[in-house]
């Protein structure tokens, strides 16, 4: 067959070994791929409207915002100043469900 | 393969990792929605809010220069509003006892007649 561009070989790939992917890279594309991500996402969503804490969040948002002025504040202005109190202010029992079912998810995925 | 043990330490840390990212990628679409909220001013109490401190502070400017507390001088009396009001509040409508067309200043003395 010939050829109608002239064009060097095409550089072997096969010498370098594939990337070694890590445990935790393995489960964060298994987490999207199954969907569980996505799930886990709402249920955490739904947990964290139900008790209260969105509502809290927004009115550290309000809070902050009254104090700035809403014509200065910026998107991460206000991530930086509601993440603290947004991390430490989960109830346990949501973050323990959570963790249990992304714990199971692990040792189903690993198995 | 993983080894039993590591996987038990990983496996905790690694749900903790999961957990504290599904975590911050809600706490970045709240703080999207209220600045959202925030720079296109829907928040209609923020609105509220702002305009009666731009009026109040009109008013207080009102009342230190043109003095209403000698009413003498002043026919209109300027109110927290910025409003002025007559003397007499002359807004027309219909009593309910004859149908006659009466001032709203002048009512009370007009039931008084009946």
């Amino acid at each position: 067959m010939r050829t109608s561009v002239n064009r060097p070989p095409t550089p072997d790939g096969g010498d370098e070994p594939a990337k070694e992917l890590s445990f935790q890279e393995i489960i964060s594309i298994k987490l999207i791929e199954s969907g569980e991500k996505e799930r886990l996402m709402e249920l955490l969503r739904e947990r964290l409207i139900e008790c209260g804490w969105k509502d809290d969040m927004k009115a550290q948002c309000r809070a902050f915002v009254k104090k700035k002025g809403r014509k200065n504040v910026t998107l991460d202005d206000l991530i930086h100043a509601i993440t603290p109190r947004g991390r430490a202010s989960v109830p346990d029992s949501v973050k323990a469900e959570l963790l249990q079912r992304i714990q199971t998810f692990l040792v189903q995925a690993s198995g | 393969m993983v080894h039993p043990a590591e996987d038990n330490l990983s496996h905790t840390q690694l749900s903790s990792n999961v957990f504290e990212d599904l975590l911050e990628s809600i706490i970045v679409d709240v703080a999207s929605e209220c600045h959202r909220i925030a720079r296109l001013g829907l928040e209609r109490n923020l609105e509220e809010e702002e305009e009666e401190l731009r009026l109040s502070a009109l008013a207080r400017a009102g009342v230190a220069d043109s003095g209403n507390s000698s009413e003498a001088n002043n026919k209109y009396v300027v109110d927290i509003f910025g409003q002025t009001h007559p003397p007499v509040a002359n807004e027309l409508f219909d009593c309910m006892n004859c149908g006659r067309s009466v001032a709203a200043g002048r009512f009370a003395p007009h039931l008084e007649k009946w």
